[in-house]
């Protein structure tokens, strides 16, 4: 059979019908739409699992959105890098597909050449002492910002006193809803225009130093180029860095210890640690942590349902039992970092000193110089954004939910996020009017709820579909720095592909992916799709999941190796890897569905290959 | 003339190359450094020459290429100078080493021997010409006991006058009857498996790995290219193994007990296609040419050999390192062009990726 040159047309894709009324569920913009089709055909669009590997929910779409035009308005409007151009999306079936847009005329990458000239190196050169402080300042008032927004979770029979006396306020819950939701939204909008105010440049650099390292050394591993950057100080290990204080620190007090060991919920510890003082001060220790770093999400960050460590405490709860009794049985519980950072010194001075001329020496320096200032950006950004910023959105919009579940629009307060940001405004108006309209007024509630359990029922089918990886015809190069490695598209990629479902999950015995983290490991597999079950990995297991989530950290120390679904060499997956010595092959697109629990596997992380030794 | 004619490699080192030939001088640097090399001794320079001149031998070569003429330029005359090599050769051999020296060179045998906790251990025997020197001359392997010690060094002498060495050296004017080598005697080593290493890539030169190169058996298998070996390509600054071809092979260079030679025998099938080398071995070996590239500066190329009777890892030898000659005369050139970084990013950034699908 001859093998496919492309991948079908998205008229060409058969969508189950259980799905039926999903384009509903977006903005008309986000979907294939005929006026667009000429150009659409010209671009090859793949399934982007990393940050929408699950079928999207309407409101959860909003950062798919926002990163749309933030990441590609830096290409193209702001730092311009010369013959890329932004990175665009579409919806199909409930899953997101994107594609590099194609590269502008030549007359634009000129006039681009110049402004680049003048504005990157400028930034890089200004990022340490100015740029990074001043980036942090600017979005840690906007999360405060956020955290501060005000929203009415229920609407009062007659406004109070307060709104009359000493002066009256002129407004109403009835204005405050909309506009926080407006707010909401210009935040949240905001927070993602600044998540990639430097990310561009960074990758650049990355794939510049990547290109010189290979022009250098012809053949060096992926996961070599990897250990040159580890060893970093980010705010992203900030959790699981205070997680370990509170260990040690329980670990120092027998009775605290002993309850956080106990197989009790959160809640049930934490009020029996109420009782005594020590317990207190420990309980002091956790509320300090708690803001910023338990933010962390417990997935990605994408993914309203995911939760995150401040609304599921039972999450760093597990992480803490777990690591108590690691020090009890004197075992390190904290990564490796200075090992990490010495062995990243150690490579990088055995290879410097390899280079034939002192010019190449010379210019290696520079390029490993421009990298490191930058690269923390990569690291820290995700923290600040993904987790925190998102965690603070979930909550907000989980009190606009609580509003909208009172006066009865939608059944649960988590409903609201199958309405996308169009239409939230439309039940708020409708509870709004109703509620100024006075008593006995009805609502659309019947229809909103109608809607949110139609949907529910689409999301449900969409899970359980499997989409095609790619639509249309396969590129012949790419300019775009961000699809080569952190989306991780290369040749093999595409390739791996269009020879399509060729074997069964059962017949396959060894899968390739990036050589994320160096290292060779053989152990029992363990496959874990739900952020939930992370915290019951054994000692020496191998972790197989989709993509893995600094919130997972605590684990990383006990676990063998991992092996996810998706990223590329400089993706999350590939970074909290590196930064815990766990060997890694990353973006193997289907470990999950080929391995399955039991399975013995050795992970080679030095080679990026996964080898399925026993089947359970 | 007195002369110091026999020592113990840890007696020399590289300053001593005119005095005991290169490879001998090598040998000894590496014992000093604390390198593993089987243990041995050397006949200096000046040992050739005595016995040259005491036992008469140089005298009657010179008697017996008075009456040979031929031309060292022409094809048609090579084998007139390939009779003259074998009479040559037998004159030398039949020579008696200086009763003195040959006194010197029993006992350090016999100490050899209680080094090695073997009545006659088998020793090789090799040629160890100084700096500059025309000719690749014998080695005599599996030489056991001290009679066959002193006759096999008067032969590696006798090997002096071989073919292309006495041509070589007519052709460069240089006294054909003359030609001082050292010679090294080593203990051998119960090769399970042997070859040898660069301490670079010698495809392209990439000074950041170490090439492996091995064959059951002893080196010469390797050395002399007749058999397909395996090979390793491990990255020098990460100690991995990145490259693994494992080849078919069907004979091992050994020693047959029976005919007490060394021959090419063939190897059972199952190591055939089995690696010679397991990968701690591998590593081992990397980890010993990179620290031989440290101790003499400049990339290596060295022959290794694993005893079969040690335990892991003093059963990982080296017997012989040279500097590299092939990529050590190329011109260094800059592959990056003098570019800041700066000017590379934007390189990077004005460049789209070719993705090829084939």
């Amino acid at each position: 059979m001859a093998q496919a040159t492309r991948f079908p047309y998205p008229e060409e894709i058969v969508i189950p019908k259980e799905l039926e009324g999903w384009e509903e569920m977006y903005p008309s913009v986000r979907l294939f739409q005929k006026e667009r089709e000429p150009w659409d055909k010209l671009h090859f669009w793949f399934q982007d699992k990393i940050h929408a590997s699950e079928p999207l929910y309407p409101l959860d779409d909003i950062f798919q959105e926002a990163w749309q035009i933030a990441l590609s308005q830096y290409t193209t409007r702001v730092f311009t890098i010369p013959p890329a151009q932004g990175v665009a999306q579409r919806i199909l079936g409930c899953y997101m597909y994107i594609t590099p847009v194609e590269a502008p005329p030549p007359e634009v990458i000129q006039a681009k050449v110049e402004t680049f000239t003048k504005r990157v190196p400028w930034v890089i050169e200004n990022f340490d002492k100015l740029l990074w402080g001043l980036w942090i300042e600017k979005f840690k008032k906007l999360g405060e910002e956020l955290k501060a927004l005000n929203v009415p979770t229920e609407l009062p029979m007659c406004v109070p006193d307060t709104e009359i006396f000493p002066q009256t306020l002129g407004y109403t819950d009835a204005y405050r809803l909309i506009e926080a939701w407006n707010t909401a939204i210009s935040l949240i909008f905001k927070s993602w225009q600044l998540h990639f105010e430097y990310l561009n440049i960074t990758y650049l650099s990355y794939v510049m130093f990547l290109d010189v390292a290979r022009k250098l050394f012809p053949g060096i591993k992926d996961s070599t180029l990897g250990t040159m950057l580890a060893g970093a100080q980010a705010d992203m290990f900030r959790p699981d860095e205070e997680l370990c204080k509170l260990a040690r620190s329980a670990h120092a007090r027998p009775a605290v210890a002993d309850i956080l060991k106990s197989d009790a919920p959160a809640e049930t510890k934490i009020m029996n640690l109420r009782q005594f003082d020590s317990g207190l001060a420990w309980l002091e220790e956790l509320e300090k942590a708690k803001d910023p770093w338990f933010y962390v999400s417990c997935g990605g960050g994408w993914f309203h349902h995911e939760g995150s460590w401040i609304t599921q405490m039972d999450v760093p709860f597990a992480y803490l039992k777990s690591y108590i009794e690691r020090l009890e049985k004197g075992e390190t519980i904290e990564r490796a970092y200075d090992a990490i950072s010495a062995e990243r010194e150690r490579i990088v001075g055995e290879y410097r000193a390899l280079i034939k001329t002192d010019e190449d020496r010379k210019s290696f320096d520079d390029a490993y110089k421009t990298i490191r200032t930058i690269y923390r950006f990569a690291e820290d950004h995700i923290f600040w954004v993904e987790h925190w910023m998102h965690t603070i959105w979930f909550g907000k919009v989980r009190a606009f939910g609580t509003l909208l579940k009172k006066r009865g629009v939608i059944d649960d307060v988590e409903d609201i996020f199958l309405f996308n940001k169009f239409e939230v405004p439309e039940l708020i108006q409708d509870v709004a009017t109703a509620w100024a309209l006075g008593e006995g007024v009805p609502t659309r509630g019947e229809h909103w709820k109608a809607i949110a359990q139609k949907r529910k029922r689409i999301l449900e089918a969409a899970g359980k579909w499997v989409p095609a990886p790619a639509i249309g015809n396969p590129p012949t190069e790419v300019a775009e720095p961000f699809i080569i490695s952190l989306w991780g598209v290369q040749t093999d990629t595409v390739a791996q592909w269009l020879s399509g479902a060729g074997l069964k999950a059962e017949e396959v015995t060894e899968l390739k992916g990036f050589a994320s983290s160096t290292g060779i490991a053989e152990g029992p597999a363990r496959v874990l799709m739900l952020a939930s079950d992370i915290p019951t990995l054994k000692e020496g297991e191998i972790m197989i999941v989709p993509s893995t989530s600094p919130s997972w950290a605590p684990v990383f120390t006990k676990v063998k190796a991992a092996v996810t679904d998706i990223g590329g060499i400089a993706s999350h997956a590939a970074i909290v890897c590196r930064e815990y010595n766990l060997p890694a092959v990353t973006g193997t697109m289907n470990a999950t569905s080929v391995i399955k629990t039991g399975d013995t596997v050795r992970v080679d992380g030095t080679s990026g290959k996964v080898t399925i030794l026993k089947r359970a | 003339m007195e002369c110091k004619c026999v020592y113990w490699l840890e007696e020399i080192g590289q300053e001593h190359n005119n005095l005991v030939g290169k490879k001998c001088a090598n040998l000894g640097e590496l014992t000093k450094a604390g390198f593993r090399v089987p243990p041995g001794f050397s006949l200096s320079v000046d040992a050739y020459a005595r016995f040259m001149n005491e036992s008469g031998a140089k005298a009657d070569v010179m008697k017996y290429l008075r009456s040979f003429s031929a031309d060292p330029h022409s094809l048609d005359d090579t084998l007139k100078f390939q009779k003259a090599s074998e009479d040559i050769r037998g004159i030398v051999e039949s020579k008696q080493m200086p009763a003195d020296m040959e006194t010197t060179v029993r006992e350090h045998y016999s100490t050899l021997c209680g080094r090695c906790c073997c009545e006659d251990a088998p020793v090789a025997a090799r040629s160890a010409g100084p700096v500059s020197h025309p000719g690749q001359y014998e080695t005599y392997l599996n030489v056991k006991g001290a009679d066959e010690v002193v006759r096999n060094i008067v032969r590696v002498w006798a090997s002096t006058f071989n073919t292309r060495s006495i041509i070589a050296r007519a052709r460069l004017s240089l006294p054909v009857e003359y030609d001082p080598i050292g010679v090294a005697v080593l203990a051998m080593v119960d090769a399970k498996a042997a070859g040898v290493m660069f301490s670079l890539n010698p495809v392209n030169g990439d000074e950041s790995k170490v090439s492996i190169e091995g064959n059951w058996g002893l080196g010469e298998a390797v050395v002399s290219g007749s058999i397909n070996p395996d090979r390793f390509l491990v990255d020098k600054v990460m100690l991995q193994i990145e490259e693994r071809t494992i080849s078919r092979k069907d004979m091992e260079f050994a020693y047959n007990e029976i005919t007490g030679e060394m021959e090419y025998r063939e190897l059972p099938e199952e190591l055939k296609t089995a690696p010679c080398l397991e990968d701690k071995e591998v590593l081992e070996l990397a980890r010993i040419a990179k620290k031989v590239e440290a101790y003499f500066k400049c990339p290596q190329d060295s022959e290794w050999v694993i005893s079969r009777s040690l335990p892991f890892p003093d059963n990982t030898f080296l017997v012989q390192t040279r500097p590299e000659s092939v990529w050590a005369k190329k011109e260094k050139v800059s592959v990056l062009g003098q570019k800041t970084g700066m000017q590379m990013l934007i390189e990077k950034a004005t460049t789209p990726t070719k993705l090829d699908f084939g």
